[in-house]
């Protein structure tokens, strides 16, 4: 299972251009991308997931173009979004996480079995019954975690999942995160100490990749450029 | 508030969807055709009492439904007191009072994910207008489970209006209103289609 491979990659949104001739070649099992707000970070990472459309070069992610494999990729990438209110789509904690496998060709008690295990895994088996939009926001964020996870993705693409979150909860969100060796993680995060978690960094500035290698190094490369 | 299912093992909840749906719709269907009379709301009155008199839904469960539809029925019963008099007003009043608690027995005692699959079933004839059912049942149980979210965003504006000093205006309200909607259907349109929904 190759990783991501973006070769010139550019976004063009309107008339900005938003990502310029992006290369990348990464095959490791977590990756951080950092960088300033507006500096093409998000773009990326839903470039990743089929989410944008690239205006030039090729992307590969899991070996899959997500252009014309698109299905393939939605099935085999989760994401999860910094907002979690805007990742619920039905009402109670339970129905969303089974929302995930709607799509997948498999007895009910199955699916059933699968969103049990998950509701159980991430803490929610007590809240399973409840509605989901009166959730506190660490639990609404775990729910959307649930969600992609129950679907057993090869690739998790997650952008600022901590951002809305206290520090308790964006520690939980983020162990899921890195502790499950099951599938890959890209993390878009502008937690530095999250980014030293994972096995290498890009840094995105100015919608163009300026560092990629291991997080100490991307990260100093980094806080090198803040201007106070 | 929309009404959320709640897990039990009530004949209701061991109906199948499909049947449910059909029966609960026969039964809104008598109800309405039952004649404009005093008897006749007492039946009604009866027939809703008894779908609703069975474990793990309740009576309790009936009067909250009912409070939640307290507006409707209000304004059904004044505007028929008006124009029809004591008698009408009762029968219709209860018809509608029914119907309501009759369509949320449904969602009480159904999971959403079945519900919108039997919805998706039951709409497959429309196939051959061009209107895709799947799309179809999603957008409705969508529509649904938004509701919340957008009494939360108006909620956000007046607070926030009201830490500004701000009054009542519409035209204060309405743009972030619509700004907020807007970029919470744009995100919730990525979501779906991370989570496989083209």
């Amino acid at each position: 299972m190759s990783g991501l491979d973006l070769q010139g990659v550019s976004v063009r949104l309107g008339d900005t251009d938003v990502l310029r001739d992006v290369t990348l070649s990464l095959d490791v099992r977590t990756i951080a991308i950092i960088g300033e707000n507006g500096s093409g970070k998000s773009t990326l990472a839903r470039l990743l997931s089929g989410l944008v459309v690239a205006s030039d070069g090729t992307v590969r992610v899991l070996g899959l173009d997500p252009v014309r494999q698109a299905a393939e990729l939605r099935r085999r990438v989760a994401v999860v979004f910094s907002n979690p209110d805007a990742q619920i789509i039905m009402p109670t904690v339970t129905e969303d996480v089974a929302f995930s496998l709607r799509t997948e060709k498999a007895p009910r008690h199955e699916k059933a079995e699968r969103v049990a295990a998950a509701l159980d895994r991430f803490g929610l088996a007590e809240l399973a019954t409840r509605s989901s939009h009166e959730l506190s926001g660490g639990e609404k964020q775990l729910l959307a975690l649930c969600g992609a996870f129950v679907r057993r993705p090869d690739l998790v693409v997650a952008d600022e999942p901590t951002a809305y979150l206290d520090a308790r909860n964006a520690r939980r969100i983020a162990d899921h995160l890195l502790a499950d060796a099951a599938h890959r993680l890209v993390l878009v995060t502008h937690d530095l100490g999250l980014a030293r978690r994972c096995d290498t960094a890009v840094l995105v500035e100015d919608g163009t990749v300026t560092a990629v290698g291991a997080p100490e190094r991307v990260i100093a490369t980094y806080e090198a450029g803040i201007r106070w | 508030m929309v009404t959320l299912y709640r897990p039990g093992d009530s004949p209701w909840h061991r109906l199948r969807p499909g049947p449910k749906m059909a029966l609960l719709l026969l039964i809104v269907l008598g109800v309405c055709l039952l004649p404009v009379t005093w008897w006749a709301a007492g039946v009604m009155t009866g027939v809703c009492l008894v779908c609703y008199a069975v474990p793990d839904v309740g009576m309790r469960e009936l009067g909250r439904q009912l409070f939640t539809a307290r507006w409707i029925l209000g304004v059904t019963l004044a505007g028929q007191l008006i124009f029809l008099g004591p008698e009408s007003a009762a029968a219709n009043t209860v018809r509608v009072a029914v119907a309501c608690a009759l369509a949320a027995l449904l969602a009480l005692t159904t999971p959403a994910t079945e519900l919108l699959e039997t919805i998706e079933r039951a709409m497959a004839p429309l196939a051959w207008l061009r209107i895709d059912p799947r799309r179809a049942a999603l957008t409705l149980s969508v529509t649904l489970s938004t509701l919340p979210v957008l009494a939360t965003l108006a909620r956000d504006v007046r607070e926030a209006q009201r830490a500004r000093g701000g009054g009542r205006s519409l035209r204060h309200f309405a743009m972030p209103f619509l700004v907020m909607a807007l970029k919470h259907a744009d995100e919730l349109g990525d979501a779906l289609a991370a989570r496989g929904v083209r």
